[in-house]
């Protein structure tokens, strides 16, 4: 599909328009134009490095606005020392392996589902794409609203006779746990994950879904052996972003999350906002940490995105 | 085998009906909230009903209110159209041209994907205050459109791929100029992924709170800014009233694009939303 470069219709110089220019020119103008094309969208990805790249380096005290050259590995060594630092990275990588298995698990029986039940595009609209343009923020807010020791459950839960007082259930906010951080993060991307494996897993179910029970395989069998193995690169890809996201994203541990320990965002936002300038560089180490935990997710991202080309022969 | 084939079809229908309606749940109950005067304990409906909520939104004015709405909205719509422009030349570079450099560009626009916004935004700041840039409306859409490039891309990637490049040179071998031949052959080609990238870089400019916070200051007011306090205050009432103001912005936006892309003849289920994680 990617194929398509220039025909060698142009090359011959049948077009009537060009034939006037000098060949050379032709040529060198044509061999810099997908570089004029992709200029704006490098300016822009050139500051988001920038931006990543700045940052950690001041995890290494470097910071060329405070005249700070020297690199050092304290404020790492730092981080590592701090008994808060370590429970929040724990806590980190609990929250978002949970939010991200549970989103991979949900979206792949989700995705199943709406293709077994031949859903429409409104089924889908109201599924997939409202919760997936919901901002994240909004739908803890709701959770709230539903799960607080006040809220809507609880009363039922009253009404019902099992909950006495609206003390008696578990908060949402601020548990220890971090239930109610993953319960969003689940909402929102079991949604997510269900929509970018929906049309590979549709296309199969189609065509060769009908061949596997033709050949008299139980359904639950091909979805095994036929319908999960070709949407893996899909759905591994979706997990990936998920979990990437949920590691370090700001809103939801700081509205749901607890005081201790925080989320690697929340504290590392705290000691960026510290009046005292140095706490800035140790900020930018648990920033640095986050970055690495990241990357190592996207190098993953990009392998399967490697394969994932290989076997379609693009 | 057929009565299996059908019981699985019943039990697919019974999950889907069940995740719409834990969908729905959250959603909902912000809206009861936003018109709620007061639901005492442990009552199962509200008690009695008021506007008090959308009169501080309307009396918020441009510190706290309609005013904010507004502004949030114009830096959405221009970050959506420059990220989309942007984007539609990326992905003539990816898909019609064959360069040193393209897959490394391809997997360079692809990681805000996967590297956070706060790291980026912390990172970035000293640079923004430097170039003036922060605490300007701009400088928000900027960094906006950095966050909302990778989905861009990967529509605008998706579709002109797919709607290839022959029938361009065709028009340019008929003596079309380069842009004439993209304007009216190619452009009407691409209007769908147009429109899907122009919907999702809206949306996703419209929700962003940190990179907001921390490129804007606090001094450029965006309806997410303004709306986060109240999302961990007490007043129920006023939280759910904006939230509600802001899901209904987004769902009209949302809407209103797949109507235009009904009209312009294009299909809604290839060219659905891309998802934002």
């Amino acid at each position: 599909m990617r194929n398509t470069t220039r025909t060698p219709l142009s090359d011959r110089g049948v077009r009537m328009h060009a034939t006037a220019r000098p060949r050379a020119l032709r040529r060198l103008t044509e061999g810099l134009a997908p570089y004029a094309l992709a200029l704006p969208a490098l300016a822009l990805m050139a500051l988001f490095v920038y931006g990543v790249g700045i940052g950690v380096l001041q995890g290494f005290g470097i910071a060329p606005f405070l005249d700070r050259f020297d690199f050092t590995l304290e404020y790492f060594r730092e981080a590592f020392t701090r008994s808060d630092f370590t429970s929040s990275l724990c806590f980190s990588l609990f929250v978002s392996l949970m939010s991200s298995l549970i989103a991979l698990g949900g979206g792949i029986l989700l995705s199943a589902a709406l293709v077994k039940a031949k859903s429409g595009s409104f089924t889908q609209l109201l599924g997939l794409q409202i919760p997936i343009m919901s901002m994240h923020a909004l739908v803890a807010l709701g959770f709230i609203f539903l799960l607080s020791g006040s809220g809507l459950l609880a009363r039922v839960l009253y009404v019902v006779g099992i909950v006495g007082s609206p003390n008696d259930l578990p908060s949402i906010v601020g548990a220890p746990s971090g239930w109610g951080i993953i319960l969003v993060y689940a909402w929102k991307e079991i949604p997510y994950v269900a929509f970018c494996t929906i049309t590979i897993m549709s296309h199969v179910s189609d065509s060769l879904g009908e061949a596997a029970a033709t050949c008299g395989a139980a359904p639950v069998r091909s979805f095994f052996s036929v319908t999960l193995p070709l949407s893996l690169t899909a759905s591994l890809k979706a997990f990936l972003v998920v979990f990437a996201f949920s590691f370090g994203a700001y809103e939801i541990p700081f509205l749901l999350g607890p005081t201790a320990p925080k989320a690697l965002p929340i504290l590392a936002y705290l000691e960026f906002q510290d009046p005292d300038i140095l706490n800035r560089f140790y900020a930018m180490a648990i920033n640095g940490i986050v970055t690495l935990v990241c990357a190592l997710a996207a190098l993953v991202y990009f392998l399967v995105l490697k394969h994932e080309r290989k076997e379609g022969g693009r | 085998m057929s009565a299996r084939k059908n019981s699985g079809a019943r039990w697919a229908r019974v999950l889907v009906v069940l995740q719409i309606a834990c969908v729905a749940l959250p959603l909902s109950i912000i809206a009861v909230w936003a018109f709620t005067d007061s639901w005492p304990w442990p009552n199962l409906l509200p008690e009695s009903f008021s506007l008090r909520g959308m009169q501080t939104i309307v009396r918020g004015g441009d510190a706290t209110g309609l005013g904010c709405l507004l502004l949030s909205v114009e830096i959405s719509v221009v970050c959506a159209v420059l990220t989309t422009a942007v984007a539609i030349l990326a992905a003539r570079a990816i898909c019609f041209h064959r360069w040193v450099g393209r897959t490394a560009f391809e997997y360079l626009t692809m990681l805000p994907f996967l590297i956070p916004t706060t790291v980026f935004a912390m990172g970035v700041q000293v640079a923004f205050i430097r170039l003036h840039l922060a605490y300007t409306a701009f400088g928000v859409v900027l960094a906006h459109a950095i966050v909302a490039l990778p989905y861009a891309v990967a529509i605008m990637t998706e579709t002109t791929c797919g709607a290839g490049q022959a029938r361009e040179q065709a028009a340019r071998t008929l003596g079309a100029s380069g842009l004439r031949a993209f304007w009216h052959v190619s452009l009407p080609t691409i209007t769908p992924g147009i429109l899907s990238s122009l919907c999702m870089s809206f949306i996703i400019s419209f929700s962003q709170y940190f990179l907001t916070l921390l490129i804007g200051g606090g001094k450029v007011r965006t309806f997410a800014l303004i709306l986060f306090p109240y999302l961990s205050g007490g007043d129920r009432t006023i939280a759910g009233a904006y939230a509600l103001v802001f899901l209904a912005t987004t769902l009209l936006v949302f809407v209103a694009f797949r109507v235009i892309l009904r009209k312009t003849g294009g299909s809604t289920e290839e060219t659905a939303l891309y998802g934002e994680a």
